[in-house]
């Protein structure tokens, strides 16, 4: 019996032409093929492609036009990945070279994005200067950025002009009550403005600059901070009206709140979303518009694949120093560009086939099954329990198997290396996989073994470089054979 | 009195009374920069600066200092009485003994 892969599953068939199709979990397979066309090879789009294509953020835009609530310019920790931390402000020139370089280092870059640290609209020269240069001398990298917003409307003609068809567009609320507890202050007119009128003149603007995008035949991607209790309850109508709009794909990041970070959540105590809820979110949202589940809300000046940061390897200093061949690089990064989207498509088939072939078969009378992977990419379950940086999620169900999220490892704080707080990065991990009952990897020690049995998660390294789909499919037919899965859901998602 | 002492001296009075001042606190963010009606303000290390003799507290440009009204770091930006512009927990509406609390909390760790 072969149980179908959703997030696969070619959305054509079912008459889903649309974005709109609920069931179908994959934010690719459930596009438009004109638009699956432009994002196929963006690492950022899609869990599929970020395992084969790698992307980079150069940071040349510092200024800030807004304060957001879980933001903090003050700070720059290298050991810390989030949204808004940079460690070495570049100029275009700088910033060109850079690119330059990674993409001759790392072929399989595709995506070069302009993300911050402050809002790249908000240094306008800076951020074309960087744009119109890589447009001419990089004319196969695709370049995106991300804004706030507020000075949207003012850019899109400009951004019209360069290689650019993403851009990604911050919107955590529609509703000026809300956006007033979100965003203390903007800059508009030469005045610093608070509150709800602050709100609602950054709310239009957003809708603005979305709309004038789409008629321009922009992309639009749009990211959304789930704050518990205060934007929560509100994101599924976001979702909805930028949806119809055009945005074509709704990013639902959980907000990353520690008082370390001086920020107003992390200091007022403003508590992060659990993966559950963070879960519910996205598959309430999924109903109206394609959602995406694999964000690793990557630093402003990452780079690399996703989850992986190869920035040390390109500082200023070392850039100067490397002798690049661009001619040579370019031709380079087409053939095995070529290749990698070759390897997609033949498994994308292969997935395809399958999940034809499951239509067939009975269902299996069970409850939904979340378990982690730990990958490396190419699809398969090839990582070691304790070398597992982070996980990936997967839901079995009587539906078939679709991903979930990713879930961090080794927490940026290394527990008790470094902190003294007497919980061990073992300790740690465990407790990330919450809710998940069976964790699959290429192999697992004696003392997680232990653990992760205790806290009812089992550990299966029979499936070492098996297909993932393939693999959480057989370990979720074994469950249900031994009768595992009878159980009520809600009980056990509840513990988690 | 010589012209030239006499241009000191109103350059003098001048930085005292009309000039704001950016200090240590500042991150380099570039925001004041573009928006200072006077171009007053410059990149500089450890952090950016202001030309006092530029510096008109945008009188006659625009009723609010442009810098003060951007810059997203309380503190940073003082006036020619020396005071912050934008004092502890006017921008991002953390009270200042809450923000006290939290750092005393992360150091005794």
């Amino acid at each position: 019996m072969q149980l179908p892969v959703l997030n696969e599953a070619p959305a054509a068939k079912s008459g889903c032409s649309s974005s709109s199709c609920g069931t179908n979990e994959n934010q690719m397979d459930a596009l438009p093929d004109s638009i699956r066309e432009k994002v196929q090879n963006h690492p950022c789009y899609s869990e599929d492609a970020h395992h084969y294509f790698a992307r980079m953020h150069v940071a040349v835009a510092p200024a800030c036009n807004i304060q957001c609530h879980y933001c903090n310019r003050k700070y720059d920790c290298s050991n810390e990945s989030r949204p808004g931390v940079v460690s070495e402000l570049l100029t275009p020139d700088q910033a060109v070279k850079k690119t330059m370089a990674v993409a001759a280092t790392i072929p399989q870059m595709t995506v070069l994005g302009i993300a911050g640290p402050g809002d790249p609209l908000a240094n306008p020269e800076r951020t074309f200067e960087t744009f119109r240069r890589l447009s001419e001398e990089a004319p196969d990298i695709k370049l995106c950025v991300s804004t706030n917003g507020l000075a949207l409307p003012d850019a899109v003609e400009e951004l019209s002009k360069h290689n650019i068809d993403h851009v990604t567009i911050t919107i955590n609320c529609v509703d000026p009550e809300i956006g007033a507890k979100i965003y203390p202050w903007i800059f508009w007119n030469n005045k610093r403005i608070k509150g709800k009128k602050a709100a609602k003149i950054l709310i239009d603007q957003q809708q603005k600059g979305l709309e004038m995008l789409i008629a321009k035949g922009i992309l639009v991607k749009v990211n959304s901070v789930m704050i518990p209790g205060i934007n929560d309850q509100h994101l599924a109508e976001v979702s909805r009206v930028v949806k119809s709009k055009g945005a074509f794909l709704h990013n639902v990041m959980p907000l990353i709140a520690e008082a370390e970070h001086g920020t107003f959540f992390g200091v007022m105590g403003q508590r992060e979303p659990t993966p559950d809820e963070l879960q519910d979110l996205q598959d309430a949202c999924s109903g109206d518009m394609n959602m995406m589940r694999h964000c690793r809300q990557c630093r402003a000046d990452a780079v690399g694949l996703l989850g992986e940061d190869r920035g040390d390897e390109f500082t200023i200093d070392k850039i100067e120093e490397m002798e690049i061949d661009y001619q040579a690089a370019m031709e380079k990064r087409k053939v095995i560009h070529q290749a990698i989207q070759e390897e997609m498509d033949s498994k994308r088939l292969e997935k395809a086939h399958k999940a034809e072939q499951f239509k067939t078969e009975p269902k299996l009378a069970t409850r939904p099954v979340l378990m982690a992977v730990a990958t490396a990419g190419q699809g398969l379950i090839n990582v070691h329990f304790g070398h597992a940086k982070e996980f990936l999620i997967y839901e079995a169900s009587p539906e078939g198997v679709r991903f979930i999220s990713h879930r961090k490892a080794d927490q940026y704080c290394g527990g008790d290396s470094t902190c003294g707080d007497g919980e061990s990065v073992l300790q740690q991990t465990v407790r990330a996989l919450a809710g998940c009952e069976a964790v699959l990897c290429s192999k697992v020690g004696y003392e997680p073994w232990e653990l992760l049995e205790n806290a009812g998660i089992m550990p299966n390294g029979e499936h070492a470089m098996e297909p993932i789909e393939e693999a959480v499919m057989a370990v979720y037919k074994e469950m249900a054979a031994a009768g595992k899965l009878a159980a009520k859901p809600e009980a056990l998602r509840a513990q988690g | 009195m010589p012209l030239k002492a006499i241009d000191k001296a109103q350059a003098t009075f001048r930085e005292s009374v009309m000039a704001v001042k950016i200090i240590e606190s500042c991150v380099n963010c570039f925001a004041c920069e573009p928006v200072c009606p006077s171009k007053a303000i410059f990149e500089s290390k450890p952090h950016f600066k202001v030309n006092p003799n530029k510096c008109t507290e945008c009188e006659g440009d625009f009723p609010v200092f442009q810098c003060a009204s951007i810059c997203p770091i309380e503190g940073a930006i003082l006036n020619a009485l020396g005071e912050a512009i934008n004092p502890p927990g006017s921008l991002t509406g953390i009270p200042p003994e809450r923000m006290a609390e939290a750092m005393a909390e992360l150091q005794s760790h």
